[in-house]
């Protein structure tokens, strides 16, 4: 087998008037970490249910592990964890595995205690009483308990503290190790930007760009602010290469800068900077760019 | 069967609790009769009532009051217990797909290697054993608790069980229609309400019409008329009040499976 994992041709769903996903072609190859990012809206999830035969495509086509989605075949060889998981508030995670493991044809028992064990959760616990954190961790769980080759992830992350986060990088990486395709849905960069290879932006329904992290990095605005003693006097970063803007306030140079920062830092050497606070910026601005060029 | 297994255990405590219902309705009922039991009086005053009236408690004219077959008509089966059994069906019916799909659990089992024929199936199975379930249980709590008051004195076994089957079939009709109406739409609400507008409906035109002379030929349409056709306990089994409403309910899945089939999940 070495057909894609994912690939869809013009792919298209409307919703009444509304083109919520319009003419995609996606290859996601196997073994392949893909960041599939845009910001909310944009129809990322609608992608995820298209692909998985939630919903029927209203043009184009896409394939599944060289299949359809609707196949209960392909489908075992699929895990997946979508943004909002609802399940049965009385199900504990043992119950889920049990009977997902039936469904699936089988549960691999160790396993199942292997990563219950890494993420610390007690099976016997109804979901219902359990953290939203935990409730993730559940999700996670149940979604790779079949070792699948083909695993979608919409918003993985959101509820994770950033240790539960590298617990489910490390997983990820693993299972990637071993041959799995990984479809990596969210609308913050820094969610896939660990693990994504390739990363494909979709804006309004439209894929606005496919390319490798390395190259988003260079072309990433990034928002950083340096607390200095003493005057700030910004003037000297205005030639300085790749910053888009500079203000000051209250001792506070605000930068945002695009591309490798490492001019700016040179040109900040002259000051007595105390701290470097660095945001966690919204995929709006960080890809600000590409949004322009599709503006009319 | 997995799907279907797995539903079935997730809801058998809220089905126990509606089969202790249903027995503590017959119970109730059955014990009173003992205190009916002799007063021909009651008969004459049933006789009195308006037509209206007597058509809205069951009354027949030939069967009286006072006889077990008569006042357990009147007291349970015109109305009462089959009103019970179309509420779970109905509640269940919509549940199933309705139900699960607007709450957001349908769409993760879904994920799974199941195909949506088969969980459409395995859930409606599911309904119909839960309703075979409470059905029997309230036919054997009726049968034991009736013989120690000679409640069930002078009706046959068939004219019993045709009766049951009855209320089940009444049930199971309404209980698609809820199944089908969730399947094809994904929501409970509109399932819920078209079973009931049915099952009210169907219970006032039977009244209206068997009462205007001029339109008791269109009794018929009415699912309440097969099942309210005669009293059963009285004048044995009638087999349309089973053999249409299974019929109709094979129609009825057969439309919601196929509207599941082909739509987009919510």
């Amino acid at each position: 087998m070495s057909g894609p994992a994912i690939s869809t041709e013009g792919l298209t769903k409307r919703f009444g008037a509304l083109r919520a996903v319009a003419d995609l072609g996606l290859v996601v190859e196997q073994g392949e970490v893909f960041g599939y990012l845009g910001p909310n809206g944009a129809g990322k999830t609608t992608t995820i249910r298209l692909l998985l035969d939630f919903i029927r495509p209203t043009a184009g086509a896409a394939r599944v592990l060289e299949g359809s989605g609707a196949d209960p075949r392909i489908r075992r060889r699929i895990g997946y964890l979508p943004a909002e998981w609802t399940i049965d508030p009385r199900y504990t995670a043992a119950d889920l595995l049990d009977f997902y493991g039936r469904l699936r044809g089988g549960l691999d028992a160790r396993w199942a205690q292997t990563l219950l064990d890494r993420f610390e959760l007690d099976p016997s616990r109804p979901v219902g009483q359990l953290s939203t954190g935990n409730r993730r961790k559940v999700g996670i769980v149940q979604a790779v308990a079949h070792r699948p080759d083909l695993l979608i992830l919409d918003e993985p992350s959101s509820g994770l503290d950033p240790l539960l986060q590298h617990q489910f990088q490390l997983l990820v990486r693993e299972l990637a190790a071993e041959g799995a395709a990984v479809f990596l849905s969210s609308h913050v960069l820094h969610e896939v930007e660990e693990l994504a290879q390739r990363v494909a932006i979709l804006r309004r329904g439209r894929l606005v760009t496919v390319a490798s992290v390395a190259e988003l990095r260079q072309q990433a605005r990034q928002r950083i602010d340096l607390r200095v003693a003493g005057s700030a006097d910004v003037s000297v970063f205005a030639d300085v290469p790749g910053v888009v803007d500079v203000t000051a306030t209250d001792g506070v140079i605000h930068l945002i800068v695009e591309g490798p920062v490492d001019q700016v830092i040179k040109a900040a050497a002259r000051f007595e900077v105390t701290r470097i606070i660095t945001h966690e910026t919204e995929l709006d601005e960080v890809f600000l760019s590409y949004y322009q060029e599709d503006r009319p | 069967m997995i799907v279907a297994a797995r539903l079935l255990r997730d809801r058998r405590r809220s089905l126990l609790w509606w089969a202790v219902g249903l027995v503590a309705l017959v119970a109730f009922t059955v014990a009173l009769y003992p205190s009916i039991k002799g007063q021909a009086s009651f008969d004459q005053l049933m006789a009195d009532l308006p037509n209206s009236v007597k058509v809205l408690v069951g009354y027949q004219a030939d069967v009286p009051l006072t006889s077990p077959a008569g006042y357990l008509h009147g007291r349970l089966f015109a109305l009462l217990a089959p009103v019970v059994i179309l509420v779970f069906s109905i509640g269940t019916g919509a549940q199933v797909i309705g139900g699960s799909e607007e709450a957001g659990t349908l769409e993760p089992l879904l994920a799974n290697p199941v195909s949506r024929q088969r969980v459409a199936v395995e859930r409606y199975l599911a309904v119909v054993v839960m309703l075979t379930a409470l059905v029997g249980v309230f036919t054997v709590a009726l049968i034991t608790l009736a013989a120690p008051v000679d409640a069930l004195a002078g009706v046959s076994n068939t004219g019993l069980l045709g009766v049951c089957a009855g209320i089940f079939g009444l049930a199971l009709l309404h209980g698609t229609l809820a199944f089908a109406v969730g399947a094809a739409t994904g929501r409970r609400g509109p399932a819920v309400a078209g079973a009931t507008t049915l099952a009210v409906a169907g219970y006032l035109a039977h009244g209206l019409l068997t009462l205007t002379e001029s339109l008791r030929p269109w009794r018929f349409l009415s699912p309440w008329q097969w099942y309210l056709e005669r009293n059963m306990l009285a004048e044995g089994a009638e087999p349309a009040a089973i053999v249409i409403p299974v019929a109709l309910s094979a129609v009825l899945f057969a439309v919601g499976w196929a509207a599941f089939r082909r739509r987009d999940l919510r």
